[in-house]
Formats: C-alpha cells, structure tokens, sequence
C-alpha cells in the first residue's frame, strides 16, 4: 500500500497560563512512502517523532492530509493501518513478563493469544531474544531487550505502514543484523519508515532517505 | 532464511470486545498477583472496616434511632449494608480515572491507545478488573455479614434490591468516565473525583441515613445518585421494598443513567480527541 502525506501541519500549543509559545513541528510536509523501506534522518527537534506519531495515527494533524492506498485516511484509519515502534521503549507494563506484554498490546490489535505469541517467539529468534528473557518480568530486561521487545510488539502487526523511530538504540550487532534483515524482508510488502541518528545504519536499512529539518523535508525529496 | 513475516499482509481492524476485556482482566489480574502482599492486606482492610462500624454498633447498643426507622435496623446493619453497596458502585466513580493515571504515569496509555481500539470496548475494559475484585470484596461482606456479624436479611426482596444495583453501578460508572476526562486533559486535578471521594460518603446516607443532615445539606444531598441508590438498596434489604416502593427512586436512578451514560461515553472521546490534537496523551 502507498502512503502519501500532504501539507502536513502540526503545531503543539502552549500549555494555558504558561506564557510559553507554540511549537510548529511540522511546517506544511509533503512525502510519499511505499512499499519499500524509507530513512529519515535530521537533528534532534526537526520533527521526525512527530511525523511518525501523525502517521500513526496517535496524535492528530492540524492541517494537510494523509492518503493510504489514495484514499484519504483519517486518525482512526491510521490506527488500523500503523504500527509505531517508538524510541522509549517505555510503554510496557514493567511487573509483567515481555511475553505477557506482547500477548496483551497483540489483543490490543486483534490478534489472537496464540498467533500473539507464536510471532512473539519467531520475531524473538530473529532480534536475539532468548526464550528466557520472553518469560521475564519486563522490568528485569536490559535496555536493549526491551527495545527487542517494543520492535517485536510492532513488527508482529504486520501492518501496511510500520513506523520505526530510533529502532537500533540500545540493540547489539547480532540484533541489529537481526533487525537490518527484518527490515529488507517487510519493506518488500509494507511501506516502513525508519529514523535513526546513525547513517550507517539507516543506509543499510533504507535505500532512499531524507532529511528533516524544521518539520520539512529538506531537499524537497517527495518522490 | 527464515521468512517470520512473509505471510499474507494482514491489517487488523477493531478487536472485538470479549477477547479485549479478557486481555485486560488478564494483564490486571497479573499485575495485582506480583504485589503479593498488597493483595492480602485489601482483603484484611475491609474486615477491619467493619469491624470498627461493629464496635459503634455496639458502644451505643440496640436502640433504634428514630432517623433509622424506616429501614427497621440497627446502626450496624444500616451502615454494613450501605458500605457493601457503596462499596461496589463506587469502584466505578473510582477507578476509571484511577487506572487512566496509572496507564500514564506508566508510559502505557498512549501505546495503548495507539492501536485500533474503540473508545467504547477501552472503557468497558478499562475497570473490568476492578468490578471483579469489588464483586469479591462484596461477597467477602455478605459471607461476614452472615456467619461472623450474625446480621438478618430475611426481609430483603433481592430481585428489587439487585434493579437498583444495576442502574446504581451502571450511573457510578458513567461519573467515573466523566471524573477520567479530567485526568486526560489535565493529568493531576480532578475537581468530580474530589467530589465523589470526599461528600458522597457524607451526603449520600452511606455512614447514615441523610435524614440527620440540616435542611441546606439536605437539598445538596437531594441533587446526587448516591442518596436514591443508598436509600433504594436499605429499604429493598431491611424492609423488603418492593418496585411500588422504590418508584420514585428507580426514576430517578434511570434519569441519571438515562442522561450520564451517554453524556459521560461522548465526553470522553472528546477528551482523547483533543489530547490528540494537543499531543498531550502520552504526558503525565
């Protein structure tokens, strides 16, 4: 499926009272995606987390327009069709096992418990993540198997439109292959976006990339 | 090479509802079972509870006060009824803005609400666990209440006594969802849980029957559920109160719902609709 954002605007509002001002973290961004697997780089604040988080649907955009398949696709239909990997693996339950957390987001998204873990425990294999480590607390994980643990809840979607954001932080080399081979394989079906503050990395995982910067793109590379 | 994810391309639509409540009763049921001791001593508190009201019960004897004598009990039976009940419906006026914190404060919600789930099936999931352990808690009260406070529910008329169960917990639910909306868009500072935790107790009959309350805190006492739920359930246990009896405040009861349920399901979307746009849900 094809994915092509428009205009994409989004500004972050002060919060009441604060005297602050509003953020504009997305400045009227065009750019297509898939199938295939697109880098996105840029500095810190030039917008990447929140083009992935429009893109999935979570937060809302306050102006342009997002086309899945060409159809105009609303924060509702980006739910059903994205899966985002955020950067903080920090949104798991921490007194429950990787396993058990991966069981609960997969119902969250209409899988079963026994397709949940059967491709818990296949993509596990594929990151290196022991059968061991499925099995203990979240909390009990080092960094960089929690981050195994965030990439599997988001590859076991299998959605049209994965958004991974900072996917090989904290990862070591066997995982990072791991993921690099993961990668190649869904971009041949899927649209997959992934940023990463490591060139060589991103380069590998993605034959085209673009860079942000100030919630653009900015050599205008829409294609 | 091992093609993990080479099957068909499947994109998942909404969960149904069943299997959602059930993965999240689950993930609870889990996640209260790590806190061992926390589990056992929320057991331990509500006989103690009761015990305390036991003793008042018995510093001042049998004597019916005169505000106790439409429900025909004594001020233990009076107040071990209504805290049963109070019990239980409240857990919805509680939790739902309780668990909404804690899903922030964990990272979580966000996560959570950034997959194909409804708002509808989230709110019925979000407290499903909550509901089971108050239905454990309540049974913990009946079980006392019958073979260690020897109290006497002959009269009680159940199939009246569990109607106004129902519309009670369903109208306590829907103030839960609209006290959850403050916690979206505010994240600390929740002026209806404040009002729900500190005056329905003192207002609505639950320590005892509003009848002692002066005329003013009467009217105020007039305009919240909890007083027709309270008063409804004491006189369907003690007085065996038929649905001719509770009419009045079966009326009133479904008007609430009638209005809340909707009300409070609406708002709350609009509360996770603006946090989308603001990009405050993932905050805490």
């Amino acid at each position: 499926m094809k994915f092509e954002a428009r205009e994409l605007v989004k500004v972050f509002p002060a919060p009441v009272l604060s005297g602050g001002m509003a953020l504009r973290a997305l400045g009227g961004l065009d750019l297509k995606a898939g199938p295939g697997a697109l880098g996105v780089e840029g500095p810190n604040g030039s917008g990447k987390t929140t083009l992935f988080k429009v893109l999935a649907g979570i937060i809302a955009a306050d102006g342009g327009m997002i086309l899945a398949g060409g159809e105009a696709a609303g924060a509702e239909r980006l739910r059903e069709l994205a899966a985002y990997c955020p950067a903080n693996p920090r949104s798991f339950y921490f007194r429950l096992s990787a396993e058990e957390n991966l069981r609960f987001f997969g119902a969250l998204a209409g899988l079963t418990a026994a397709v949940a873990l059967e491709r818990a425990g296949r993509l596990a294999e594929r990151l290196g993540l022991s059968a061991a480590d499925l099995l203990r607390r979240f909390d009990r994980l080092s960094e960089g198997n929690m981050q195994k643990v965030s990439l599997i809840r988001s590859f076991s979607r299998r959605a049209p439109l994965l958004l991974l954001d900072e996917p090989f932080r904290g990862l070591d080399a066997v995982a990072c292959g791991g993921l690099l081979e993961l990668i190649k394989e869904t971009a041949g079906d899927s649209a997959l976006l992934v940023s990463s503050h490591s060139p060589g990395l991103l380069r590998e995982a993605a034959g085209r990339i673009i860079a942000m910067e100030a919630g653009k793109i900015k050599n205008g590379d829409v294609s | 090479m091992n093609n993990t994810h080479l099957l068909p391309l499947s994109f998942s639509l909404q969960p149904s509802a069943f299997p959602l409540i059930a993965a999240f009763i689950r993930r609870d049921f889990l996640t209260e079972r790590s806190y061992r001791l926390s589990f056992a001593l929320g057991a331990l508190a509500t006989l103690a509870n009761l015990a305390v009201f036991y003793f008042i019960g018995k510093l001042f004897g049998g004597s019916l006060a005169a505000e106790l004598e439409p429900y025909g009990s004594g001020y233990f039976a009076y107040v071990f009824t209504a805290q049963a009940f109070f019990g239980y419906i409240g857990t919805g006026a509680g939790s739902y803005a309780g668990r909404l914190r804690l899903e922030q404060t964990q990272g979580t919600l966000e996560a959570a609400l950034s997959t194909p789930l409804g708002i509808l099936p989230f709110l019925a999931a979000l407290s499903a666990w909550n509901f089971i352990f108050a239905t454990f808690e309540l049974l913990v009260y009946a079980l006392a209440g019958i073979f260690i406070f020897k109290l006497d529910f002959s009269a009680a008329n159940w199939p009246a006594a569990s109607l106004v169960f129902l519309l009670s917990a369903a109208c306590f639910a829907a103030l839960g969802i609209l006290s959850s909306c403050f916690v979206v868009l505010f994240k600390r500072g929740n002026p209806l849980a404040w009002v729900l935790n500190n005056f329905e107790g003192l207002l609505g009959g639950v320590y005892f029957p509003v009848a002692v309350l002066p005329g003013w805190l009467l009217a105020v006492s007039n305009l919240l559920p909890v007083t027709y739920a309270v008063r409804a359930f004491q006189l369907a246990v003690h007085r065996g109160a038929g649905l001719s009896q509770l009419k009045d405040d079966l009326l009133i009861l479904l008007i609430f719902d009638l209005v809340l349920l909707p009300a409070s399901a609406w708002l709350f979307s609009l509360s996770v609709k603006r946090a989308r746009r603001t990009g405050t849900l993932g905050e805490y």
